[in-house]
């Protein structure tokens, strides 16, 4: 489906979150530098009289001994961010070295180093952290030290796989063959493409070194001197600070703040890895009622469909919109097809093909939407039917035949079970429908001792029978055959070809074959159109098209598919997608 | 596949042996001396340089490492792990009579906020964009960030002191209440606990669940299912079983978080398990009973790994059934 849209990075949500946590870092940052001039008095001496409520002085009161609680706040922010990211530099920056070592050098240390990071990683890190705590001591550097030997493997596992990747780029290959020095390739290709992810790694190791020294400081492991939120807390647990009121300024107030720290490292590291990784900002809307199609054609005349056709298409328009602009991938498209006939589809990739492929079926999601026109099949309209019925069309009036050598059956269950399910839609009887679905496997050429099989069991070109068992299995009126043979060699692509003929045959079902081969389609289908940028720009009998091309668009893909047969007949390369 | 098996059960007999190797190691390596780590802090501060060796000499501790680590390893294989200096019982008899509460608590914990944080993270992906996912991603992300430990005083606050519903301390009632009535009683004290540990965990599986069916909503399939002809139903499932695949590897690994997790909740509740039996060992400085804890946790934490592997290939077919994949 090379015709959806792209996405830009990140979705609002995600942008919005990662403002949201820089704000919160900054400010805790804030009271972390001035802390000097916020508070009144020494955090860590007493200086009034016991359990204060708040007051000017002591804007949080005091705690049992007197110690001023604001006092503590504000100097704790020093401590959890010091730790924080102190710890997450060390770890990241051990991570980072152990990457480029065992993935950029690899040779003897490679493997040694990486059974090491997945035993760090194996242990329960949080108990480890206690265990070194308590032989070790209790100051700060010895926080530090002791939540990045346990933090390092993370980040040196995921930049691993990274800087394994990166190495077999093709300029880094070639500056590495060109005798460019390793520190040179590391220092001017490898790590400046490591950055973003060594980014939202830090982030992340910081977010949990964080709560690692607050744990830490509430279980009394933390550096006596020096009071943290954690610390705060541990001795208001410690002296049962809840079971009188001073529970409102001694507990809610660290334990907000560190919420607030790390909320603020959560969100800000989930911005960071949202727009590192493109599925997750991937918005395809989910199936089910769906906002109206803009530019409704309740204007247009309620034509009834011309006769003599089985599917016919009038003047469709769909546009992908992003931020930025909007562009018209099906411009205005019209075509009639008739019972029992073939009617190709050819176009290079990104011509709208496969856009015009989801719109007759219902399929489009945002960003792309139809604008207009009509798709008019048995006598209704399909762009009015919405939700349930759209799927009650779908499968048993129009069905599709998607590029299976990609990845169009589910991974997790038998292909038997996959055509049971589509031929269950007209059989509410379970047991038939699994009769049907062993007929139509066998129909297409699926021996019986291979139904139960699971897609990656089979080949190519067995997948791509599976599906047009599936397509067929409620007898549709239309088959939109999207790429039915990319992918496959050649013999294979001829088969594939043979059964939708038979098919045709057998049921007098319309096929709409799709493809990017002008050849291939021409050699099967009744009629040819050419697309390009949207439009059709040419029709008629596919050997008046190949022989004679009027547009200079079918002329080039003739050429080109020439060129390609010419150069290697063997397998073609996978395109149109 | 036989040969997967095999490496992943040479990393797990590796993590053991790095745990008990740590074990053994760490009062050797740290700052002071052994006899610091064997004897109760008020008697190890008071004794002589004389009784110093003699306490050393008993142990075993004057000979050459390689015989102490020998030594450790047959009384580890005899199921010996020291005394404990605060109860001065055995250590194994001291774990076994915690190691039940935590192993419900954590278990309990476990189910729960897989359960819960996949069910939340399906919504939100299926509703990805929207308002309703914005929120649902928000909310979870910040309770995921609230600290155990707060949030546990937070529920003792609420519905312990202001409230008064529940109890605050332990697992067991003070009163004789035997039969029904006692585990009705225990119930009501693991609820608070329970519900502090889910929460602290639920972020993470909810990440993972709304990632991954994310991921999976951009697969052919979902689409040729859509175009089969199925309901928004047999959509959904058709998606969310390959969802499923990775929260279940992340949900038994997380166990390693979630028994750390153990260990401040049971803190802040007084509930006796491990955890709160670490933080007493901290306190109380009993070094037998503090490594006893960690290599018994360090074995639950291999083993749950090795129950996620074997239950993994039931998960994907393609792990399961290897076949060979023709172009």
């Amino acid at each position: 489906m090379s015709d959806r849209g792209t996405q830009s990075a990140g979705t609002r949500t995600g942008r919005r979150l990662g403002r949201v946590g820089a704000v919160l870092l900054l400010v805790a940052a804030l009271a972390a530098v001035f802390a000097p001039l916020l508070a009144a008095h020494d955090p860590s001496a007493p200086s009034g009289a016991p359990y204060q409520p708040p007051s000017l002085s002591f804007p949080l009161g005091t705690d049992d001994i007197g110690h001023d609680l604001f006092a503590q706040l504000v100097y704790g922010a020093r401590i959890s961010l010091t730790i924080g990211v102190a710890s997450a530099v060390l770890a990241t920056a051990i991570g980072l070295a152990v990457a480029v070592v065992a993935g950029y050098f690899r040779g003897r240390v490679e493997g040694p180093l990486m059974r090491l990071v997945d035993l760090t990683l194996a242990f329960p890190f949080f108990v480890l952290v206690i265990v070194l705590a308590a032989f070790f001591g209790r100051s700060l550097l010895i926080t530090v030290g002791v939540i990045s030997a346990v933090l390092w493997a993370k980040p040196a596992r995921v930049l691993y796989s990274d800087v394994v990747k990166v190495r077999e780029f093709q300029h880094v290959t070639a500056a590495r063959a060109m005798g460019a020095s390793p520190l040179r390739v590391l220092g001017r290709h490898v790590i400046p493409r490591l950055a973003p992810l060594a980014v939202s790694q830090f982030v992340r190791t910081a977010n949990v070194a964080v709560f690692l020294e607050s744990a830490l400081a509430f279980l009394g492991l933390g550096d006596p001197t020096n009071v943290s939120w954690g610390s705060m807390l541990f001795f208001a647990n410690a002296r049962s600070a809840f079971l009188t009121d001073v529970w409102l300024w001694w507990i809610v107030p660290p334990g907000l703040a560190l919420t607030a720290v790390l909320v603020g490292f959560a969100f800000l590291g989930y911005a960071i890895e949202e727009r590192a990784d493109p599925r997750l900002s991937g918005r395809r809307a989910r199936p089910g009622p769906r906002r109206r199609d803009a530019g409704s054609t309740a204007a247009e005349p309620a034509t009834p469909q011309a006769t003599g056709t089985v599917l016919e298409v009038r003047e469709l328009t769909v546009r992908y919109r992003s931020e930025a602009h909007a562009t018209e991938a099906v411009a205005g498209v019209s075509m009639a097809v008739a019972p029992g006939r073939i009617v190709g589809l050819v176009g290079e990739s990104g011509s709208g093909k496969s856009t015009l492929a989801l719109a007759l079926l219902g399929l489009l999601r945002p960003p792309a939407e139809v604008l207009g026109g009509r798709i008019m099949l048995g006598g209704r309209d399909l762009r009015t039917l919405r939700g349930p019925e759209g799927a009650r069309i779908r499968g048993r009036e129009i069905a599709l035949v998607p590029q299976g050598a990609m990845s169009a059956l589910n991974p997790a269950y038998t292909v038997q079970r996959q055509v049971t399910e589509a031929a269950a839609l007209t059989r509410p009887d379970a047991a038939a429908a699994a009769v049907r679905a062993r007929e139509l496997l066998e129909q297409v050429g699926i021996a019986r001792d291979r139904h139960g099989a699971f897609p990656h069991e089979l080949s190519g070109g067995m997948r791509q029978r599976v599906l047009i068992a599936m397509a067929v299995a409620n007898e549709p009126r239309v088959i939109v055959a999207d790429e039915p043979a990319t992918g496959l060699d050649v013999v294979t692509q001829a088969r594939i070809m043979k059964l939708l003929l038979d098919l045709r045959e057998r049921l007098g079902v319309s096929v709409v074959l799709i493809s990017h081969d002008l050849p291939l389609v021409a050699r099967t289908a009744d009629e040819l159109l050419v697309m390009q940028a949207g439009r059709i720009v040419e029709t008629g009998p596919p050997e008046a098209v190949a022989r004679e091309p009027q547009h200079p668009h079918t002329r080039a893909l003739l050429t080109a598919s020439a060129g390609i047969r010419a150069a290697s007949p063997a397998p073609r390369p996978v395109r149109g997608r | 596949m036989l040969l997967r098996s095999l490496n992943r059960a040479l990393g797990y007999v590796g993590v053991l042996l790095a745990a008990i190797a740590l074990n053994f190691a760490l009062p050797r390596l740290a700052p002071g001396d052994a006899v610091d780590y064997l004897l109760p802090p008020e008697v190890a501060g008071e004794i002589t340089a004389a009784e110093r060796e003699r306490v050393l000499s008993q142990y075993g501790l004057g000979e050459p490492a390689p015989v102490q680590f020998w030594r450790y390893l047959t009384n580890l294989a005899t199921g010996d792990l020291g005394v404990s200096v605060r109860y001065a019982r055995p250590v194994t008899e001291v774990l076994g009579d915690r190691v039940g509460w935590t192993a419900l608590l954590v278990g309990g914990a476990l189910v729960l906020s897989t359960v819960f944080g996949t069910l939340l993270g399906f919504y939100s992906a299926w509703r990805r964009g929207s308002t309703a996912d914005a929120g649902t991603l928000t909310a979870v992300m910040v309770v995921d960030a609230m600290p155990p430990f707060f949030l546990g005083l937070l529920f003792i606050l609420l519905f312990s002191v202001q409230l008064e519903w529940l109890p605050i301390f332990g697992a067991l009632p003070a009163s004789g209440a035997g039969g029904i009535g006692l585990v009705l009683e225990a119930g009501e004290r693991l609820i608070l606990p329970l519900v502090t540990l889910t929460l602290g965990y639920l972020g993470s599986v909810y990440l993972v669940a709304r990632a991954s069916l994310v991921g999976e909503l951009q697969e052919d399939y979902v689409l040729m299912a859509e175009a089969k002809g199925l309901d928004a139903r047999g959509v959904r499932r058709h998606a969310q079983r390959n969802a499923l695949i990775p929260i279940a590897t992340i949900t038994l690994v997380g166990l390693g978080t979630l028994v750390g997790g153990a260990a401040v909740v049971e803190t802040v509740f007084s509930y006796p398990g491990l955890g709160r039996l670490i933080y007493e060992s901290v306190l109380a400085r009993d070094y037998p009973l503090l490594q006893g804890a960690f290599l018994l946790l360090a074995v639950g934490v291999v083993l749950a790994n090795l129950v996620a592997d074997l239950l993994y290939p039931l998960l994907d077919p393609r792990v399961r059934r290897p076949g060979a994949r023709v172009g």
